[in-house]
């Protein structure tokens, strides 16, 4: 849950998603701007923080890179559990990944924190010729459920921070966010932004 | 610390034997003689002997399930593999060959299986050159691997491959359904077949009440181990013991327990033909690396933990923190440099087992993944709950030295990132820190630094610092890169009340991972020997060969494996026995973690 302050918000993020699909890759990327070409499975979960300016705010991202593996997906509530946002992630040429995600989408909505911004990401965008999920047909997807969509490669660095930003600024403050920029609001962070005015 | 002080190993033209102890058998000790011939025993008079060999056996935490079901099922030698492919058959045939053949409950001792030992291998298979234990040759084996890299290998594999056939050491997992999890070489699922052959194997046996333990055909050892709906098999032509290739497959199965818990169980009953292996997914090398640590980690026969020699009052500073640490609800707290144990505190009453630590430590160490951040894990600890997880922070401090802090609650990953701080906070301030590192660069005991002249036994003195110890009566040691005093060339000491061991840095002679292996092998034959349940545990041997003579004491405080010169005279290798036993008792303080429990400091 984000925890607000004046000016600094502290939010738990988790990263859910198919062994392999580049979870962990995204999060060096975006803690430590590194790639590794193969990256190690994730043993039970790993911890990062990283702290990011948006606008006036600084959002401190305590960070959840969650094992793909079957023998974890019981225990991934451990992780999600309060969580703020959650980046579930498939890989772009892989089916299956896909699906996996699309469950993860089911459970963190059945379980989760209804007030939890989720993201969706499909990585590896930099393998265009070996694409096997179309960009259009999960952007239907994503808009159905209520989920921001990006493309990422965390090879090329494509969209990587990015992601990370649009949730920090989808945050709710303590502060009325100054300017909401021009991005589509949906309905919920504007509710959420009201509820948090009201307690400060 | 327990060690007795009066435990001194004598032999028959030593001058003091006039207690009624038994001469020694071998007259002739130093002709030399082959192999198994050349074994000869030497008995001491220990008043306690007797009553020792249970104590002893227990504190060694071997657990043996098998107790009591002796039978075996034997192959001679003349089985041919001439046909590549026609594995599977003749496999089979062994069983109906040979499954009549264990007499119902009649103990038969473990030994008569060895009679093939050096048996012909006629038409045998012709193992592979490479010795694919050591895929890294240029390992520094006894210190760590780095140059070894864990993972799989030879996954093109599968059994109609003859380079596969030629594997010395092949491991497998199957479930009781014959479906394939693990498998050392190989890909586990083109190996269903043989995987199928291994269950019929099994399974024919357990339908006639009865359980199979070893095949032995030709040079190949072929151990079987039963655990639930699990089974476990080694193939080898290694000539290691049956006791140590089972002990190897329980430790697989310990470590597959630590990443699962024995809930895994729960699947097969819901569903025999259960497909195990995407469980298992991603731990590839957490398997590797355990089987390579069967032929470089004396922890793995010996089942004791090894420490970082470190000055007392280093090693408390470090314990004193994490004891601190316990005490705010963490289970264990355990910090270590890459296998050796820096310090280790339990909560009360918790205490861990040294295979617990071995199956945990590898499992972090060959996790890429704990290097890169810290984590918040699963593991389960096999012989302290085997049913439940404990949550495990993992932190590394620097490239070698980490901290894994044990919870039973899943949702205190903030406080333990709190403890990790403070026990870092305070291992900085304390120096523990720089002293790991140093004492990662100069090493263990070195067989050059036994003091020779036994009065010379300051405790006080950091066996880095072994130089100053000899200087009384101008004696120098022989020079590096001949070995210790009388031809030692290495030593193993165990602990049997602290379940601890140390062991000597390889020394010139034994300069290469194949030898230092071959050592190894030649410790672990000998850890068997003594404490072989049939012909009753041993106090004493010594064997000579053509590579070592080999020395082995065992009193109810300690063991102590030691490894001499082929040519090494055996009276004076006894006398440097007592020697090397009074050398770490002077030094306890420094190699061994003493007072693991919080009241004694």
């Amino acid at each position: 849950m984000a925890t607000t302050a004046t000016k600094s918000v502290n939010a738990k993020l988790v990263l859910l998603g198919d062994v392999g699909a580049g979870k962990s890759s995204l999060v060096l990327r975006f803690v430590k701007g590194q790639f590794i070409d193969f990256q190690e499975s994730t043993i039970g979960a790993a911890f990062f923080s990283q702290t990011i300016a948006v606008n006036d705010a600084t959002v401190k991202f305590e960070i959840w890179d969650t094992a793909g593996q079957e023998r974890y997906h019981s225990l991934a509530p451990m992780y999600y559990r309060g969580a703020a946002a959650a980046i579930v992630v498939y890989d772009i040429t892989n089916p299956i990944s896909f699906t996996r995600a699309k469950k993860w989408v089911q459970e963190l909505q059945a379980q989760g924190n209804t007030n939890m911004i989720m993201a969706l990401a499909g990585n590896k965008s930099d393998l265009l010729d070996a694409r096997k999920v179309t960009a259009e047909a999960t952007q239907t997807y994503a808009e159905e459920n209520n989920l921001f969509f990006m493309e990422t490669s965390a090879k090329s660095a494509t969209n990587v921070n990015e992601i990370f930003y649009e949730i920090a600024k989808r945050l709710p403050r303590a502060q009325p966010v100054q300017n909401p920029v021009g991005m589509v609001l949906m309905d919920r962070p504007v509710e959420r932004t009201a509820g948090a005015s009201c307690c400060s | 610390m327990t060690s007795n002080s009066t435990s001194t190993l004598h032999l028959d033209n030593n001058d003091n034997h006039d207690d009624g102890q038994n001469p020694i058998t071998n007259p002739n000790p130093s002709s030399p003689k082959t192999s198994e011939e050349s074994f000869r025993s030497l008995t001491i008079n220990e008043p306690d002997d007797i009553d020792n060999e249970d104590s002893a056996a227990l504190a060694n935490g071997s657990m043996d399930p098998d107790h009591g079901v002796r039978d075996e099922i034997e192959v001679s030698g003349d089985l041919k593999e001439s046909v590549p492919g026609a594995e599977a058959a003749v496999v089979a045939e062994i069983v109906e060959e040979e499954v009549e053949g264990p007499s119902e409950g009649s103990p038969s001792p473990s030994s008569s299986g060895y009679a093939g030992e050096r048996g012909s291998s006629g038409g045998g298979i012709e193992e592979a050159d490479e010795d694919d234990d050591d895929d890294g040759l240029t390992v520094e084996a006894g210190s760590d691997s780095a140059a070894w890299v864990a993972g799989k290998r030879h996954l093109d594999e599968d059994d109609a491959f003859m380079s596969w056939r030629k594997r010395k050491k092949h491991f497998f997992v199957l479930s009781n359904s014959g479906k394939p999890i693990y498998s050392r070489y190989g890909d586990e699922h083109k190996l269903a077949g043989f995987s199928a052959t291994l269950q019929a194997i099994i399974s024919f046996v357990e339908n006639s009440g009865d359980r199979i333990k070893f095949v032995r055909a030709g040079k190949n050892q072929v151990v079987f181990l039963v655990k639930g709906p699990i089974y476990l098999v080694c193939i080898s032509c290694t000539e290691e013991p049956y006791e140590a290739l089972r002990e190897q497959l329980e430790l697989i199965y310990g470590q597959m327990l630590l990443i699962l818990t024995k809930s895994v169980n729960r699947c097969f009953e819901k569903n025999p033909k259960y497909d195990m292996t995407p469980l298992l997914g991603g731990t590839e090398a957490v398997f590797s690396s355990l089987i390579h640590s069967f032929s470089w980690n004396p922890a793995t026969f010996l089942h004791a933990y090894t420490c970082l020699p470190l000055a007392y009052s280093t090693r408390q500073a470090a314990g004193a923190i994490l004891q601190d640490v316990a005490d705010s609800g963490v289970l264990f707290a355990i910090l270590m440099c890459k296998h050796k144990v820096v310090s280790l505190v339990g909560a009360q009453k918790a205490s861990l087992h040294p295979d617990d630590m071995l199956l945990l430590a590898n499992f972090v160490l060959s996790s890429e993944s704990f290097r890169t951040s810290e984590s918040f894990s699963p593991i389960c600890l096999p012989k302290y709950n085997p049913m439940a997880f404990l949550y495990a922070y993992v932190h590394y401090f620097d490239d070698d030295m980490y901290l894994i802090l044990l919870t039973t609650s899943s949702d205190s990953f903030y406080h333990l990132k709190d403890c990790r701080i403070r026990v870092e906070k305070v291992l900085v301030k304390s120096n523990v820190l720089s002293e790991v590192q140093r004492s990662m660069l100069d090493g263990g005991l070195h067989v050059e630094e036994l003091p020779v002249d036994s009065s010379v036994s300051s405790g006080t003195l950091s066996p880095h610092l072994g130089q100053d110890r000899l200087a009384p009566d101008g004696f120098r040691p022989p020079p590096v890169g001949i070995g210790g005093p009388a031809g030692l060339w290495h030593f193993i000491y165990r602990s049997i009340y602290l379940d601890q061991y140390v062991s000597s840095e390889f020394s010139s002679p034994i300069n290469s991972s194949r030898q230092q292996k071959r050592l190894y092998r030649a410790y672990q034959k000998l850890y068997a020997s003594m404490h072989d349940r049939d012909t009753g545990a041993h106090k004493t041997q010594f064997r000579k060969d053509e590579n070592y003579v080999l020395l082995c004491w065992i009193t109810q405080d300690f063991e102590l494996y030691a490894a001499f010169d082929p040519l090494a005279d055996k009276a004076s290798a006894i006398k440097i026995c007592n020697r090397v036993c009074q050398w770490i008792r002077d030094l306890e303080n420094e190699i061994f973690l003493l007072g693991a429990s919080p009241f004694s400091w």
